[in-house]
């Protein structure tokens, strides 16, 4: 929850705000949630994370609407702090990381949002379509298109 | 007029789909050659090598243990205002990482037997914005990568849920 609210927000404190807010307000929420899963999702299966994360959605865009009232470090500020390893090998991959969050970064938000959430939060196709209120088939596609976009990006760039 | 089966169309969102699954489960990057489910030929190798990138590029970021501290008190100070129902297990007492364990044994942290946790071995994690590799933070990367964590909370919630609707709520 706390990653997805960092890449939103690119801001550790706003982020942490973020965090706290959808947790204070799912357990203040608690008796709205509504299990929609069924059997035949099989065991274990709940719709828990995809309301946790609509909440989130919610908190984060109302974090963003305040931090433009303030300044805010760019994300890739963190992506720079020195590793108490420092080598190579490290400082490549965190120049990796900060090469691919910056062609992510330049997305729309739909699909930057989807391509978090598929990727680092790791959801399926399905709870994104449950979150942004889309159709499976519709995330697929945004999905889709948004990689080949990036493809283009970093092809472009490099 | 919509292209449904061409590369950017609906077919080949559903093949490159199918591949992240297979992606994100860790198959196709121990071994690339390994594992392909069939009916992914079609997918372009620009596409693919993009989301083996993301797969492995982009961290997770955790906040910090201060914070999720501080969090915690706040939620437990909540939940005690709202006189929520205990939900499953949560009659027990919370025990630290360090007392579950062997004192010392770091090598057990990291072979942690959630075959989940393993995958990807060296993804950048960040921790309350100081940068950290998985090996030189362990509890923080198996807290960070204890994903099934998810379905025993669904339950619990899912178990306090329905005592809170019960006829004596």
């Amino acid at each position: 929850m706390y990653s997805y609210a960092y890449y939103e927000l690119g801001n550790h404190h706003a982020a942490e705000d973020a965090t706290e807010a959808t947790f204070v307000a799912a357990l203040s929420n608690l008796d709205g949630f509504e299990e929609r899963a069924r059997p035949a999702d099989g065991e274990g299966a709940s719709t828990f994370r995809v309301w946790l994360f609509q909440i989130a959605r919610n908190e984060v865009a109302a974090e963003r609407r305040r931090a433009r009232r303030r300044p805010t470090a760019p994300l890739e500020a963190a992506l720079t702090i020195a590793d108490p390893l420092d080598v190579q090998a490290e400082a490549e991959r965190h120049d990796d990381a900060r090469v691919a969050w910056q062609a992510v970064g330049r997305l729309p938000e739909d699909r930057r949002q989807a391509i978090v959430m598929r990727f680092v939060d790791e959801l399926s196709t399905a709870e994104i379509a449950g979150v942004l209120g889309r159709s499976e088939g519709a995330v697929r596609v945004l999905i889709h298109r948004a990689l080949r976009a990036i493809a283009r990006d970093l092809t472009r760039r490099a | 007029m919509i292209d449904r089966r061409g590369d950017d169309g609906e077919i080949g969102a559903l093949v490159t789909d199918r591949y992240l699954d297979s992606l994100l489960a860790g198959a196709a990057l121990d071994d690339p050659g390994a594992f392909e489910p069939p009916g992914l030929d079609g997918i372009g190798a620009a596409v693919r090598a993009v989301s083996r990138r993301l797969a492995t590029d982009l961290p997770r970021f955790h906040p910090s243990f201060r914070f999720e501290e501080r969090l915690a008190l706040r939620l437990a100070e909540l939940a005690a205002s709202l006189r929520l129902p205990l939900a499953a297990g949560g009659e027990g007492q919370p025990i630290s990482l360090a007392a579950a364990r062997p004192p010392g044994d770091a090598a057990n942290l990291a072979a942690e037997p959630d075959a989940a946790d393993d995958w990807p071995p060296n993804r950048p994690l960040l921790i309350g914005g100081a940068v950290a590799a998985s090996a030189i933070s362990l509890a923080g990367a198996w807290l960070a990568w204890r994903r099934r964590a998810a379905s025993p909370m669904a339950r619990a919630v899912r178990a306090a849920h329905a005592r809170g609707a019960g006829p004596e709520a």
